[in-house]
């Protein structure tokens, strides 16, 4: 056995494992956008074009019956404001930045999706019960940091507005 | 030549071609997606930034001549449902300016202004009323035409602009329009025209203004009860409390 390979191959094993983690904290930043080439996007434009021109903002019901929720945090606010969810329904949530380091926290858990400016922060939910689940910012991003609170308006699937695929719900609809 | 044309436009290859221009029509009758909508296309760029912040501000002044008319000689309005330019932040007025000339804040009034004024003129215009003094003259004793503050009102307002609504997801205002801190394109409202400000406020929450990048403002219009906004408006107006003398 060559000890030297097995060293060589133990350590890049690590840094292979250490990469994964980079998704969560901000190690390394550099790293992290080489890696995430395709989820990358301009936080100065996102009104101009792209996934979070504001029409695209809110929940969307994919083609197999899954939910996509596109939000974007910004100071001092996550907009929309209120998100409706069917319950029992996989979530696909995907969230980025406007200006500076946000995170969507759900209160009462420990859940906590990072979202940086620049990239898009993905999270798959589901919600097993109806009702109204607060989330807040959980990175300190200024001086309205501490009102910066939305919800999730989780509903049976009953009373989920019947959508065809690619159609939007919003929270006023009921 | 001629033979070989004619084998070109006739037979399977123009069958194929008219085939493929029917199918892309029904490719764009089926595509009905609506188009984006984009609130506003200014994007705060370091180069944005620098055009609107490089005007000269004394030919501003000359070509200011003209908004004085309902802006004020000094920037501060004689009619309460026009704003106050004087000592704005230069970005916010640039934004709104290339927003009028761009049709994404509707004004019969301000639109026509702004599309006769260049890129130039526009970031001319921008330094001078940002160069103008915030408190006016205390030797000129206009009485400014607010509305009569409510008492009751201010200390709601002033809990608004300080603190925010925790609870409901409402930020403190002057985390984006001061004093505390400012992000581009958001105006100081420290001496703004309450009827304005109100006005502003019922606008971005039905929706009939909707130039705000991101929907800060939509959203957080359509949080605030009606005295809230009433409070809000009632309280810039006043200098924010700490002038009596302007509310009078």
């Amino acid at each position: 056995m060559n000890w030297k390979k097995l060293r060589i191959a133990v350590l890049t094993i690590l840094v292979l494992c250490l990469i994964p983690a980079t998704r969560y904290y901000q190690i390394d930043l550099p790293l992290l956008r080489f890696l995430q080439g395709s989820r990358r996007v301009n936080p100065l434009s996102l009104h101009l074009s792209g996934e979070f021109v504001e029409n695209n903002l809110g929940t969307e019901l994919q083609s197999d019956g899954s939910v996509i929720v596109r939000m974007i945090a910004e100071q001092y606010l996550f907009v929309p404001h209120c998100i409706v969810v069917p319950e029992g329904i996989p979530v696909h949530l995907r969230i980025t930045s406007a200006d500076a380091v946000h995170s969507l926290a759900l209160s009462g858990t420990d859940y906590n999706v990072k979202v940086l400016p620049g990239i898009i922060s993905e999270a798959r939910l589901q919600f097993a019960n109806p009702g109204e689940y607060k989330t807040k910012c959980g990175e300190f991003c200024g001086a309205g940091h501490y009102a910066m609170r939305s919800e999730f308006k989780v509903v049976p699937l009953d009373r989920f507005p019947a959508l065809r695929a690619g159609g939007r719900a919003t929270c006023d609809v009921q | 030549m001629t033979c070989n044309s004619r084998s070109f436009f006739s037979g399977k290859f123009l069958r194929f071609i008219l085939a493929g221009v029917a199918a892309s029509s029904l490719l764009v009758v089926a595509n009905d997606t609506p188009p984006d909508r984009i609130p506003s296309y200014v994007e705060w760029t370091q180069h944005t930034i620098a055009a609107a912040s490089s005007g000269d501000a004394f030919r501003g002044m000359l070509l200011a001549k003209r908004c004085e008319h309902c802006h004020g000689s000094e920037g501060f309005s004689p009619v309460a449902s026009t704003p106050n330019l004087a000592g704005l932040d230069k970005l916010a007025i640039w934004k709104q300016l290339e927003d009028f000339r761009a049709r994404k804040r509707i004004s019969p009034v301000m639109g026509p202004i702004a599309e006769s004024l260049t890129v130039h003129d526009v970031a001319d215009v921008v330094a001078y009323y940002g160069a103008l003094p915030v408190f006016s003259d205390p030797q000129d004793n206009r009485s400014f035409p607010q509305m009569r503050s409510n008492p009751d009102h201010a200390s709601v307002a002033s809990r608004l602009i300080s603190f925010g609504d925790g609870s409901r997801g409402i930020p403190p205002c002057q985390a984006c329009h001061g004093p505390v801190a400012y992000r581009p394109g958001a105006a100081s409202l420290m001496n703004q025209n309450s009827e304005y400000v109100l006005n502003q406020l019922e606008a971005f929450a039905n929706g009939s203004r909707a130039n705000d990048i991101n929907m800060p403002m939509r959203t957080i219009s359509a949080l605030l009860a009606d005295n809230e906004r009433h409070a809000l408006a009632e309280f810039y107006g006043s200098g924010m409390g700490l002038d009596p003398n302007s509310s009078k």
